[in-house]
């Protein structure tokens, strides 16, 4: 069925494989035992996440989103054999991106993310490193640690992720970033974007050693207002 | 002979320094004294007593006792150790940060007298920063990626763009805050380390068994307390015999969880070594697992012996010398203690590079 097998990429837990099934550019995940972890916590692990990852994405796609579509799942062997998205990973991109192209990219993420939570679906590992920009869509991927989940608490966490993972990676335009990915997930969201937005600062100010006023200030507001 | 270590920081340097460093910024009470001539550090004196509680956890006011009871005998041993005078020191330092605030002031009020009497230069520095550095002087690792593990900080760290910056931490309790308490409740601490070993670990050894316990992973950020919940309730429940196994899994968890962000990290920043510090650097298994995951990506690993890898006065003395040859120095009256100082905050001159 399969034609090649090339290796394609190695990603934290998985290795990923390019092929081509039924004339279908496909990539083929499959999720790797560690050294460091014991086989009962190896296989708990590769089965779980698969399984997660299989029926998030599937549910995804069928909202429209831009997620790779999974074709073929193994749970036992932790494999997912995806669609293949041509793209490249925002994180090497956003540095050198005009103001503009840098605002329609974090909208449409703000987008896409604003969908995904009001479908009670969160990712679990928002950075751009998960996501890939190709044909001027965004797409996200890896959806390793996502879950379903009615408590706001999963989306601030999401929204956290990112903004972190952009103060660390893209220092330089981690706000710009932020504030038209929030713009647009506010347009976007079912919910209230209020509860979400107020949480996002909480779980900011959760981190160790944050400034105390800082701190009081936003816990305050938790319960005063 | 004293310890030698390449400088490696390129900062052209025609005399020798020697620099004075006081720790007190949880239960030990640290002095240290570096000398840094022709591109090398000697460490001449690393002088450290640690409060330990007879019950119970820490009380930051017994602990600063301890310190300032601590404070003269421990400097004049270290002196002696290094063979210097007060009067050749070129330059004090002492942790302002993050700390208890009755420990952190009993560093900084020595510290201060010194430089006041001495008319020596005074340093302040971040305690999360002396972790590292010391880290990155010992290894001689270029541009690590830092896994920084202690009682008070899980987090893990990579210098970018002039800063360090965090990529993954707790969102709640740390990683050895978690396995104290855990000891604590259940009653098999103090004391908390016994020959080197944690009481969490000398109780794993009498079980192979694995009872799941919840596994929180938030991308790269960590949460234990559900962790330590569930954990106290399974050894309630459990009781005596039965404590191997759940100190076993919640050990196993807790460090696979750490594990995993550190990799995840990783390849996100594409940093090509790994180094680990703080004092939960001195556990052999999460030691080995880091070990296995450096082998599994082909890069060095190192882990800071125990001697640096606790709190200690000879990782301030080292980073206040640093931070000195940039200039930064502050006068006494405006050498403050700050009990939260975020890591990611401060102003690291030599990582401009």
């Amino acid at each position: 069925m399969a034609e090649r097998v090339d290796y394609f990429n190695k990603g934290a837990e998985a290795v990923l494989y390019r092929t081509r099934i039924l004339g279908l550019d496909c990539i083929v995940k499959k999720r790797l035992d560690k050294p460091y972890r014991h086989e009962a916590f190896n296989k708990v692990f590769k089965e779980y996440r698969t399984r997660v990852e299989a029926r998030i994405l599937s549910h995804l796609k069928s909202l429209g989103l831009n997620v790779p579509a999974p074709l073929i799942v193994d749970v036992s062997r932790g494999i997912l054999v995806l669609e293949y998205v041509d793209g490249v990973p925002l994180s090497s991109l956003v540095d050198s991106m005009g103001r503009e192209e840098l605002g329609v990219v974090a909208g449409d993420l703000g987008r896409q993310v604003a969908v995904m939570h009001s479908n009670r679906v969160y990712h679990g590992d928002l950075t751009l490193a998960n996501t890939l920009y190709g044909g001027g869509r965004v797409y996200i991927i890896d959806f390793g640690l996502a879950g379903y989940s009615d408590d706001v608490e999963e989306y601030a966490i999401d929204l956290h992720l990112l903004h972190r993972n952009l103060q660390a990676m893209h220092p330089g335009i981690a706000e710009e970033f932020m504030n038209r990915f929030l713009e647009s997930y506010k347009q976007w969201y079912s919910g209230a974007f209020e509860e979400v937005r107020k949480r996002f600062l909480e779980v900011r100010v959760r981190g160790r050693y944050v400034d105390r006023e800082l701190r009081k200030t936003v816990m305050r507001d938790r319960y005063v207002s | 002979m004293p310890l030698t270590y390449k400088f490696p920081y390129d900062i052209p340097l025609d005399r020798e320094l020697i620099s004075l460093g006081f720790e007190s910024t949880s239960h030990t009470f640290g002095v240290g004294v570096v000398r840094l001539r022709h591109g090398f550090v000697d460490v001449l004196a690393n002088v450290n007593s640690q409060y330990k509680p007879l019950k119970g956890g820490l009380h930051p006011r017994e602990a600063a006792l301890h310190h300032m009871e601590k404070a003269y005998p421990l400097l004049k041993q270290a002196l002696r150790e290094a063979g210097v005078g007060l009067g050749d020191v070129s330059l004090v330092s002492y942790s302002m940060g993050p700390g208890l605030g009755p420990c952190l002031r009993v560093s900084a009020s020595v510290a201060r007298f010194v430089a006041s009497y001495y008319g020596k230069p005074l340093v302040p520095v971040n305690h999360a920063v002396a972790h590292i550095e010391v880290g990155r002087l010992f290894s001689g690792l270029e541009d690590p990626l830092v896994i920084y593990v202690s009682g008070g900080n899980t987090m893990i760290v990579a210098a970018r763009d002039g800063g360090y910056r965090v990529l993954g931490e707790t969102l709640d309790i740390p990683l050895g805050n978690l396995l104290d308490t855990f000891a604590r409740e259940v009653g098999i601490a103090p004391p908390y380390v016994v020959d080197g070993k944690h009481a969490v670990d000398i109780c794993a050894e009498w079980s192979r068994e694995f009872i799941p316990l919840p596994y929180t992973v938030k991308g790269s950020d960590l949460s234990f307390s559900g962790l330590l919940t569930a954990a106290l309730q399974k050894a309630r429940r459990v009781g005596g015999e039965g404590l191997g196994a759940v100190c076993n899994s919640l050990r196993e968890t807790a460090f696979n969880m750490l594990v995993e962000v550190a990799e995840r990290s990783l390849l996100l920043t594409g940093k090509k070594s790994l180094l680990l510090v703080g004092g939960v650097a001195s556990n052999t298994v999460l030691k080995w697992k880091l070990e296995k995951l450096a082998e599994a990506h082909g890069i060095p690993y190192y882990g800071t012996p125990p001697e640096v890898a606790g709190d200690n006065g000879l990782m301030i003395s080292y980073t206040g010398l640093l931070t000195y040859l940039y200039g930064v120095s502050v006068e006494p009256e405006k050498a403050v203690v700050k009990q939260r100082l975020r890591l990611d905050e401060g102003d690291y001159p030599w990582l401009r590079g």
